[in-house]
């Protein structure tokens, strides 16, 4: 009997046509917004930790000034720490702005200190050189293609560096994106010196901004995290922290997940204004069928029955526009990824995530709202005493 | 004694239209047996449509008593009226107030489903009283591709497919033109002389003459009978 009373819904439904697309559309938008944010967000989180992995890798530890700040110096020596049991290697990254003078321009310019270990772990340090060669010996620098044009040098010429003289010996190939280990620079605006000679020509030669650190396979995360500390107190740094990967992604994603959370919530009230579209619908459709009602009603109709055919409709039209919400918003979650990933030429995979959770999620969500909206005019239909219900006209 | 189909003691209804009472029927008694063919006459206002709307346990009295079969039934939850109703009792409008979007076949199952009546024999019974009342061929029609008449019978097939032991009908001929009107009087005496109980509201005369016995009503009141 329930499905006949499913059927009869079905039928109301597509009898009233124009008018039930129009309040399925409703929920459909709403559904759409909140999907689309769900599944770009999850996607983002996932590419992060992606990310993050790639980059800096399990069993890894940075070290940095508190709060995540790249940008100020800490003290500490790096030699120190690579000499900590359980550590597989270490860098440390310290970039500065220098005042740079080449054969054909000068200006105040980024310098990396270079540091060997730093290609081997860190990814997105691409220091193959389009010409010349990479650094060997001391009074040797790499330069940027970018800067090479602003300074008008080539190999072979010399550029003074904070009033140095440094002869030039490659020029790095094109760049993709600013790494991690420059801080976010773009190396082909960037010079790169060695590490050791970098910090001579600055104050504070035992400072750096950050240092990246790796453990050996099966060494003690804790206990390595304890002995770094130790470091930086016998050298006298209180304002450092130290973070993992665990740490890093679990920051990120809660700061993802809070934006999402938010996000989601403002598409939520679209998907709510869906719900008082389908309540107005319903309420509509109680009152103009409130003759119809009697009639049910007078040839044996409970209110159960009466009630059961209501909210299935509303029911149905929250199903419909959830199913089709759900279609349209990975659709533009789709192309919004494609678009972004276009726009900031972002690497490796960035797609919206479609899951099990988010899909029976979002379906089951827009079948409640619907039923929901539905219930008080349902009621309403349920409770009409059925002479009443046959004098209406 | 034999056991009157449904039997009405004393039965009061008043309305409450905001502060004032509307007095509907006042202190009606009325037994209708088995294989009756009552006609409710009397002006507007006179209280024909609530009386049967009480017989019908479609509405519950203010004051009085209303047995169905010797049961009282006065205070029966809605849930086992509306079972009665389903089971028991056939209604036809003066509307014909089919619903809309199903077809004749359809509209005519609906008290079935409502019973829980399998699908298979629910449209079996229902073809079968359609083609009775001469619709075998109008089972796919929607009420709008029907004439008056045709929608009438199709509302009569609809109060008959349960086999009730009581049909109710409301001005059943109000909205149709003499001949099509005749034509349901015709279909209602033939159900009577199957031995169906039968109590018909109307206006008209020529359809209150196929009744059996004529009650006047005035005032909420029966002031007359006549056989």
């Amino acid at each position: 009997m329930i499905w006949d009373i499913l059927r009869l819904s079905l039928r109301n439904i597509r009898h009233r046509g124009l008018r039930s697309w129009l309040t399925v559309i409703g929920i459909l938008i709403g559904t759409a917004a909140v999907v689309a944010l769900i599944s770009v967000g999850q996607g983002l989180q996932r590419a992060i930790a992606l990310q993050v992995e790639r980059i800096v890798g399990y069993n890894t530890i940075l070290v940095t000034a508190r709060g995540l700040n790249l940008g100020q110096r800490i003290r500490l020596d790096i030699e120190a720490i690579r000499a900590i049991p359980g550590v597989r290697s270490a860098i440390a990254v310290r970039t500065e702005t220098a005042y740079v003078e080449g054969p054909g321009g000068k200006g105040f310019l980024a310098v990396l200190g270079y540091d060997p270990p730093m290609e081997e772990f860190v990814a997105e340090m691409d220091l193959t050189v389009a010409s010349g060669r990479p650094l060997a010996g001391p009074g040797e620098v790499l330069l940027g293609s970018r800067t090479a044009r602003v300074l008008g040098a080539g190999v072979g010429d010399a550029v003074t560096i904070e009033g140095k003289s440094f002869t030039v010996v490659g020029i790095l190939g094109a760049q993709r994106a600013g790494g991690f280990a420059t801080g976010g620079l773009s190396l082909t605006d960037l010079l790169v010196i060695s590490l050791p000679e970098l910090r001579q020509l600055f104050r504070g030669p035992e400072l750096v901004h950050y240092a990246v650190v790796r453990l050996a396979d099966r060494a003690d995360m804790a206990l390595v995290r304890e002995r770094i500390r130790d470091h930086l107190r016998a050298v006298g740094e209180r304002n450092a922290s130290l973070t993992d990967f665990e740490d890093l992604t679990r920051n990120i994603q809660s700061v993802i997940r809070g934006v999402q959370a938010f996000l989601a919530g403002i598409a939520g009230i679209a998907l709510l204004v869906g719900g008082v579209g389908v309540m107005n619908t319903m309420y509509t459709a109680v009152l103009e069928r409130t003759r119809e009602i009697g009639v049910l009603k007078a040839i044996g109709a409970k209110d159960s029955h009466v009630l059961f055919l209501f909210l299935f409709e509303s029911g149905f039209m929250g199903l419909a526009g959830g199913a089709l919400g759900l279609l349209s918003g990975f659709g533009v979650a789709w192309v919004a990824t494609l678009i972004v990933s276009r726009l900031f030429e972002a690497q490796g995979a960035f797609t919206p995530a479609l899951t099990a959770g988010l899909v029976l999620g979002s379906l089951f969500f827009a079948f409640v709202v619907g039923a929901v909206s539905g219930l008080f005019p349902a009621v309403r239909a349920a409770k009409l005493p059925p002479v009443e219900a046959l004098r209406y006209e | 004694m034999s056991t009157a189909l449904v039997e009405l003691q004393g039965v009061t209804k008043i309305y409450r239209l905001g502060e004032v009472e509307v007095p509907a029927l006042r202190g009606v008694d009325l037994a209708v047996s088995p294989g009756d063919f009552l006609a409710l006459m009397g002006p507007s206002g006179s209280g024909k449509s609530t009386l049967l709307h009480v017989l019908g346990l479609l509405d519950r009295p203010t004051a009085g008593r209303v047995l169905w079969e010797g049961r009282d039934v006065t205070r029966l939850n809605g849930g086992r009226l509306a079972e009665l109703r389903g089971r028991r009792i056939g209604f036809v409008f003066q509307m014909f107030n089919l619903v809309p979007n199903l077809t004749a076949l359809e509209n005519v199952e609906l008290p079935l489903v409502f019973l829980g009546v399998p699908g298979r024999e629910r449209r079996r019974r229902a073809q079968e009283v359609l083609t009775r009342l001469g619709l075998g061929d109008r089972l796919r029609h929607r009420p709008n591709q029907l004439s008056g008449g045709q929608q009438q019978r199709v509302a009569l097939a609809r109060a008959l497919v349960t086999d009730p032991a009581l049909l109710i009908a409301d001005e059943p001929t109000g909205n149709l033109d003499t001949t099509t009107g005749k034509e349901i009087l015709g279909l209602f005496t033939q159900l009577n002389e199957q031995g169906r109980t039968i109590v018909l509201a109307t206006h008209d005369p020529e359809a209150a003459a196929v009744a059996k016995a004529r009650l006047r009503l005035r005032d909420g009141q029966i002031v007359g009978v006549e056989r």
